[in-house]
């Protein structure tokens, strides 16, 4: 009798015809298919960390090694990129400057994003704080961030340091009203006022109910902080307010190239399609993370 | 409407006193002693305290704080650490080249940005839409001297269509200031356009998807008149937001996009400060441009009640 009840149950054992089964991709290939930006971002920023990695095995040569007598030269078999007006190796000064160019966009998408979190959690639970927190804010997002970061180079050392400090400080506010603004919106919903009637802490609610909730839009938030980073790196050595002339980073590059563009473009060239191809690729996955995360956020960011 | 607007240049007090204070930070805690440099190399201990007395830099924190911005307020930024010039006077020189850079790539980006916005909303899917969000993306990713460079060598060496660099006052006539101005504001606006087109794109995707742009077709109106006098005009506060908030893109890039151009602006004062360390200059600079930015914001505030007489905070 059970079997029978049973078999009388399942009216249609099988799909029918017009409704095939989805065949779910699984792997790399089905996250190549579904997120195809953010598969393209990640796979030329793939290719960059190992460049900047394996920068000396590469065939490179000292990327700072002068050579009087072998300036600006076309690329060629022995210089890939060609050399500049101090007859250094632009091909290795390129490789190496990746390392320079990552650390600092990943350096200060992690610092700023840390900061502008614990500011914004703060400054959107907490009422007490919040005026204060945010007129500063607000003072510093009306200073334009190039020049803020220009005006805090001009006080310390050039170093890489001291240029993530600068970025992560310009950048700050932005994460930070970001958070808020989750914040904000976060500590009306009834799941957070049943945690305050059942007598959650308030540091018990901040990180279980709120923080949660606010990684994704930080996450897309940090990834195109990282790709403006390099941007702002890359100026500030290009100006001669970043990292010390001898460093090889792509700004620095650029910075050298600067005088001899009319005729030697390459020496911009080269560095500006590394730093341009990783500038994208961060930003495709960027992009490719706030299409997945939310559609909606296409207009907040 | 006049309470508005009073309510909201008096918000905009605090937020420059910030600005004010953290800009006069910058030089409070710039490293070199000003009274070491007068005194010169000879001077014994006792003299450089002389001077630094008579400079009253031995007073406290808040007292120079006052004092600075009460001559500030009067319009003196002090005087050039390496001219001797007043700050003043070294940024009224510059003004002309860099606001009429911002100027022009302004309304280009404007001009330019929103259509391509409009467009792409449009026809959103189509290939189109996908060519001009793909520019866009790549417009945020290259540095705006990269831009610049290509653009120069591309139009002005190799096709020699325009002047390669400097700048002609607007006094020597219109076209050959516009001539010079052409590549630097294409090379700066180009972020601009892609922010402007991006935000424009997604508020008239959300507008076109309502019920009136529907009742607007139905009764029989143009794709034209429906896009640009019904929606656009629905959409325009967000645009002009960002319009506002890329003024901030503008300023930075207006810096680097004149040493690439060689046009003598506040930017290249700017950079000739930072080599020099020119500590009074570099805070002039910076104060005036936020300044500027905080006047656009304000500017951007209001015309919000024009666009949208709903607003009234």
């Amino acid at each position: 009798m059970t079997d029978a009840a049973s078999a009388r149950v399942v009216a249609a054992p099988d799909l029918p015809d017009i409704l095939p089964p989805v065949k779910a991709r699984r792997g790399l290939a089905g996250f190549v298919v579904r997120h195809p930006t953010m598969a393209i971002g990640l796979a030329i920023l793939a290719v960059m960390a190992f460049v900047a990695i394996f920068a000396p095995l590469l065939g490179t040569v000292d990327p700072t090694a002068l050579a009087p007598a072998k300036r600006t030269r076309a690329p060629s078999a022995d210089f890939w990129f060609g050399s500049d007006a101090f007859g250094r190796d632009i091909y290795s000064r390129v490789l190496y400057g990746a390392r320079v160019s990552l650390l600092v966009g990943f350096a200060v998408a992690a610092l700023a994003s840390f900061a502008g979190l614990v500011i914004g959690l703060l400054s959107g639970y907490i009422r007490a704080v919040d005026g204060i927190v945010m007129r500063a804010m607000d003072g510093l997002m009306s200073i334009p961030p190039i020049l803020l970061a220009v005006a805090l180079m001009a006080l310390t050392r050039a170093s890489v340091g001291n240029v993530i400090m600068s970025i992560t400080i310009a950048e700050i506010p932005r994460v930070a009203r970001l958070v808020r603004g989750v914040v904000l919106s976060l500590r009306e919903q009834p799941y957070v006022e049943a945690a305050i009637t059942t007598g959650t802490t308030t540091p018990r609610i901040i990180l279980k109910h709120i923080l949660p909730n606010t990684i994704a839009p930080l996450t897309v938030q940090a990834t195109y902080i990282c790709g403006s980073a390099m941007i702002v790196e890359s100026i500030l050595s290009f100006i001669g307010a970043g990292t010390p002339p001898i460093t090889p980073s792509w700004g620095n590059i650029m910075a050298d190239g600067r005088a001899l563009w009319q005729v030697k473009p390459y020496i911009i060239f080269f560095p500006a399609i590394f730093l341009s191809l990783t500038v994208l690729a961060v930003n495709l996955v960027g992009d490719g993370l706030r299409d997945a995360l939310d559609p909606r956020m296409v207009k907040r960011l | 409407m006049s309470g508005y607007i009073f309510r909201r240049v008096l918000a905009m007090i605090p937020v420059m006193a910030i600005v004010a204070l953290f800009v006069f930070s910058l030089l409070y805690i710039a490293p070199g002693d000003p009274a070491a440099v007068i005194a010169g190399d000879q001077a014994s201990p006792q003299d450089v305290e002389r001077i630094r007395q008579s400079l009253g830099l031995d007073r406290p924190f808040v007292v120079r704080f006052a004092e600075w911005a009460g001559s500030v307020l009067t319009g003196n930024l002090g005087t050039s650490m390496f001219t001797g010039l007043p700050v003043t006077e070294l940024i009224k020189q510059r003004l002309e080249p860099t606001f009429s850079l911002m100027f022009v790539t302004l309304l280009l980006a404007i001009l330019v940005g929103v259509p391509i916005g409009v467009v792409s909303a449009w026809k959103a899917g189509s290939w189109i839409d996908r060519l001009l969000m793909a520019v866009g993306v790549v417009g945020f990713s290259v540095p705006v001297f990269v831009v610049g460079y290509l653009l120069a060598y591309v139009f002005a060496l190799e096709l020699d269509w325009f002047p390669v660099q400097g700048y002609t006052p607007i006094s020597n006539g219109l076209l050959p200031w516009l001539e010079n101005l052409v590549l630097p504001a294409i090379a700066l606006g180009f972020v601009y356009i892609a922010l402007i087109a991006r935000i424009t794109r997604a508020t008239m995707l959300e507008v076109l998807s309502q019920d009136y742009i529907r009742t607007a077709r139905a009764k029989g109106l143009g794709e034209r008149a429906v896009l640009f006098m019904h929606a656009l005009k629905n959409a325009a506060v967000p645009i002009v937001t960002v319009i506002g908030i890329g003024v901030a893109l503008l300023i930075g890039g207006a810096v680097v996009t004149e040493s690439v151009f060689a046009i003598p602006g506040l930017g290249r004062l700017t950079i000739d400060a930072i080599v020099r360390r020119d500590y009074p200059v570099i805070q002039g600079v910076v104060l005036m441009f936020s300044f500027l930015y905080v006047l656009v914001n304000l500017a951007v505030d209001l015309i919000y009640t024009l666009l949208d007489p709903r607003i009234r905070y």
